[in-house]
């Protein structure tokens, strides 16, 4: 978890990604004043990751689509080029901590500058990039989704902006609890986006050392594998059943299954296989037959022999 | 000593045998439940304010009056009508949806309505379990403490599950049966999917007119044997179609569909008549009344109702209630569970059973209307629904319209799975129609689907055709003019089986529950009774083996001083 080298990873993301979107957000404010919405935060954008691998068809399709139903504030996203997600950053105002685009991108709990009563002053900066997706849980057995960390540590009083990929076509969220409730409503900060896409947001840490969750709360997207931790300091508790790094409070049972194996049908010289088929198979019919053949054997030869020696004598 | 253990146990022996006899003459005493012991649920839902019950109008769009006691969120109405892009930021925000749920754009024909719909799914788990603690998240009964596990396409959703972080009851929008969907003749459709789910799934657009394949989206059946790849966990697939037919038809996944479709990934699909300034209520989450019915329903209907029939087993539901690890629930679904000994263990109504039916699925009418029902059967056996006091009118079957001079009336409308029907109810009191005004009954006629949840009556998809006159101010079915309360059903002690039903039916409880034996049950007294008779006899045994010198002597004494006399006298 050094954080340095999250910070060149994102910047170097962003210069990769999303060279336009800056200029987008250059005019953002006056896409704003155009649409006659209020932004609180400058800064308070989410900024978008264009995938153009991917099922591009169907982005374009769609998005074409929804673009037309804005007729009435399409003309910026016209004059910024912005290509199928024009007007992502179009955020309306819901109130001073909650904030939403058109496509459901969400922030909400955000705080640039509201000092915990803890600290005296913010100690340090930092932007910490969280990727979340489908792919992530492929580390994790017997998980479906997961974040591409599992913890994040940040020192008490840090003002941390998280940039939060979500790298499937489905929404994902990046929920945080347990803030304190003077400074965040519910004691949540919490970023939704349905990828692919990014969005960020800023808050200031408390200044004693803790252990926040972080999950998605997408119906089971915790529960199967979504789920993180923030550490503030030297942290506090441990969240139980984080993939990789706290023990489930309730697990599975599991049992070996009787599958296929490619050993069973290994070509073997036919005598091997016969010979090795007979002294593996353990079912006691054949051996019974094997007693009786001995029964038999030992009956009849006398008496054959007797024949034999009668034919001879004759 | 030996002989003090004896009288003893002699004694206790015959003393406890005239205690079981005096006990036998009487039974134990009845036991009444104290209501105050059961989890009460309000009858009527005190989180749905009344006033969604009213006829009114937001953001333009006129909402009907729907008395029942849960009425749908007018917000819901608006978003469905308008599209979640053409409302303000208020209305949606009342909502849960995501701004990008339902789009509607581009008059194409001009004839006054949107052309172009989108409409977002998301599949969610209801009732599933969770590593972190013993119960399941996100909740939703079907009737009071009844939480099958059940997976449902979702209209998509903005922010939590849950309804709030200390609740883990599931998000009004995340609920069984899956959304109806209504669009127009012409309209061009595209059905979302996103699946946020942790299995692949898909959806098929049973009776709907769509291609085979579409030209930018590939696939468009839904089915993974045919036309497609089963849609992964984190993707999204669209499934566009531009219908030339109307009619009731159904929607559901096509993957490992014998488990898919029991679990709840089913729904209603509308495709009504094209008609100029027709701004459809494009989802009916809940289903039930259609509180805003297209141009051509209300030309020739004063009401319509989507009636969405279905039947889960539970054992089914109880995969996900068991695992959390989804190769484990994917395991047991694919490969161990076989459908062919399954049993139907829920039956629902709009994605409830009774008593939750009287919430929110009555029927409720006035004399000399006309309304239109539209059924479906989604369970995977047939039903027979029942009216009581109503014959009503089959006009359509799987979406296509019965000749009008062959259509019939009848009171039990048989329906094969997956089978659709329209129904012409006209509430006229002729003896034929109507027989008058009253609470009347609407039922599956199995009796285990009409009647029972996991074979606890009453339960399963009953629910009513309710005049306006017998209503009482909560829009529940008033019934306490009979003398009858409801109230039992509001517990979940019931659907535990734990109330005895008909304690309550006189003052003495005669059909209440009886007290249980104190002390030890009958046929345990008869056996240590037993014990003890055989240990007596045991010890008298060794009594006279230990003292036999002693008797001897005694006797040989006995037997000398009779011999003795004789003997004298000899």
């Amino acid at each position: 978890m050094t954080r340095t080298t999250t910070i060149t990873f994102l910047l170097a993301g962003m210069l990769v990604f999303s060279v336009d979107t800056f200029a987008q957000q250059k005019t953002k404010s006056n896409e704003h004043d155009h649409s006659g919405h209020t932004m609180s935060q400058e800064n308070a954008s989410a900024t978008d990751q264009t995938d153009h691998t991917g099922d591009h068809t169907q982005d374009h399709s769609e998005h074409d689509m929804s673009h037309d139903h804005t007729a009435d504030h399409s003309s910026h996203s016209v004059s910024t080029q912005s290509s199928e997600h024009g007007d992502a950053h179009h955020h309306h105002h819901i109130d001073h901590d909650h904030l939403m685009d058109h496509e459901g991108t969400m922030i909400m709990g955000q705080n640039l500058d509201k000092l915990p009563s803890s600290c005296k002053s913010i100690s340090e900066e930092i932007e910490i990039t969280v990727r979340a997706g489908r792919k992530y849980a492929a580390k994790f057995p017997g998980t479906a989704f997961a974040f591409d960390q599992q913890q994040w540590n940040v020192k008490p009083c840090s003002k941390v902006t998280w940039h939060f990929i979500n790298e499937d076509n489905i929404r994902h969220q990046f929920m945080m609890h347990g803030l304190p409730k003077y400074l965040y409503k519910y004691g949540m900060f919490h970023l939704e986006v349905t990828g692919p896409k990014t969005v960020s947001g800023t808050i200031i840490v408390p200044g004693s050392d803790d252990t926040f969750l972080v999950h998605c709360d997408i119906s089971h997207h915790m529960e199967k594998g979504m789920k993180a931790q923030l550490v503030v300091g030297k942290g506090s508790e441990n969240i139980p059943s984080i993939p990789g790094l706290t023990p489930y409070n309730l697990t599975d049972t599991y049992e070996a299954e009787n599958l296929p194996n490619v050993s069973d049908k290994a070509e073997k010289s036919i005598i091997t296989r016969q010979i090795t088929e007979f002294t593996n198979n353990t079912n006691s019919l054949n051996y019974g037959v094997v007693l009786i053949g001995i029964l038999v054997g030992l009956l009849c030869i006398p008496f054959l022999a007797k024949i034999m020696r009668r034919k001879k004598d004759n | 000593m030996p002989i003090l253990i004896f009288i003893a146990i002699l004694t206790f022996y015959t003393v406890s045998s005239a205690t079981i006899a005096q006990a036998s003459l009487k039974l134990p005493e009845t036991v009444k439940v104290d209501p105050a012991a059961l989890t009460a649920e309000p009858m009527c839902d005190p989180k749905i304010a009344p006033s969604w019950r009213a006829a009114q109008e937001i953001e333009g769009v006129k909402i009907q009056e729907s008395p029942g006691c849960s009425p749908d969120n007018p917000a819901w109405i608006a978003a469905a009508v308008k599209g979640t892009n053409n409302i303000s930021m208020e209305t949606l925000m009342k909502t849960g949806l995501s701004p990008d749920a339902i789009i509607k754009t581009d008059d194409l024909d001009g004839d006054g309505d949107p052309d172009r719909i989108i409409i977002k799914l998301e599949i969610m788990e209801l009732n599933g379990k969770s590593p972190d603690f013993p119960g399941l998240v996100p909740t939703f009964d079907i009737a009071p403490g009844v939480q099958p596990g059940a997976w449902v396409f979702a209209p998509k959703t903005s922010g939590m599950s849950t309804e709030n972080f200390e609740s883990v009851r599931a998000n009004p929008l995340l609920r069984l049966p899956s959304p109806v969907i209504r669009v127009e003749v012409g309209d061009i459709v595209q059905i979302v999917l996103e699946n946020t789910h942790y299995f692949p799934h898909s959806i098929h657009l049973h009776g709907v007119d769509h291609p085979f394949s579409h030209k930018d989206h590939g696939g468009n059946d839904g089915v993974p044997q045919t036309s497609e790849k089963e849609l992964m966990p984190g993707e999204r697939r669209i499934y566009e179609f531009q219908a030339r037919q109307s009619g009731t038809m159904f929607y559901h996944c096509h993957v490992q569909t014998h488990t898919h479709l029991g679990m709840g990934l089913g729904g209603i699909i509308v495709v009504e008549e094209n008609k100029p300034n027709n701004w459809l209520q494009t989802l009916n989450i809940g289903a039930g009344h259609v509180r805003h019915p297209s141009v051509a329903v209300r030309e020739q209907f004063d009401q319509e109702y989507d009636l969405h029939y279905h039947a889960m087993d539970k054992e089914l539901g109880e995969i996900i209630q068991k695992y959390n690890d989804p190769r484990l629930i994917a395991r047991d679904m694919n490969q161990r569970y076989d459908i062919t000994d399954s049993t139907e263990d829920y039956f629902t109504l709009n994605g409830l059973s009774f008593p939750y039916t009287l919430r929110e699925s009555l029927i409720i009418v006035e004399p000399d209307q006309k309304i239109k029902l539209r059924l479906l059967n989604s369970g995977p056996e047939m039903i027979a629904i029942h009216t009581h006091g109503h014959h009503a009118t089959i006009t359509h079957y799987d979406g296509v319209e019965h000749n009008p001079v062959a259509q019939i009336m009848r009171d039990v409308f048989d329906m094969a799975p997956a089978q659709r029907i329209d129904l012409t109810l006209e509430t006229t009191n002729d003896g034929k129609h109507s027989y008058g005004e009253g609470d009347w009954l609407i039922h599956d006629h199995r009796e285990r689907g009409g009647f029972t949840t996991n074979g606890m009556a009453e339960g399963g998809s009953i629910s009513s055709i309710v005049y306006k006159s017998y209503l009482n101010g909560d829009g529940l079915p008033k019934v306490s003019h009979f003398g009858i309360d409801l109230s039992k059903y509001f517990t979940k002690e019931y659907y535990e089986r734990r109330l005895p039903i008909w304690q309550d039916l006189d003052e003495t409880a005669s059909l209440g529950s009886p007290a249980g034996q104190s002390g030890i049950d009958a046929a345990t007294q008869t056996t240590l009774l037993n014990a003890m008779y055989g240990l007596l006899i045991g010890l008298f045994i060794y009594l006279i083996l230990a003292r036999l010198k002693q008797i001897k002597q005694s006797a040989m004494a006995a037997v000398s001083r009779l011999k003795s006399p004789k003997g004298g006298n000899q």
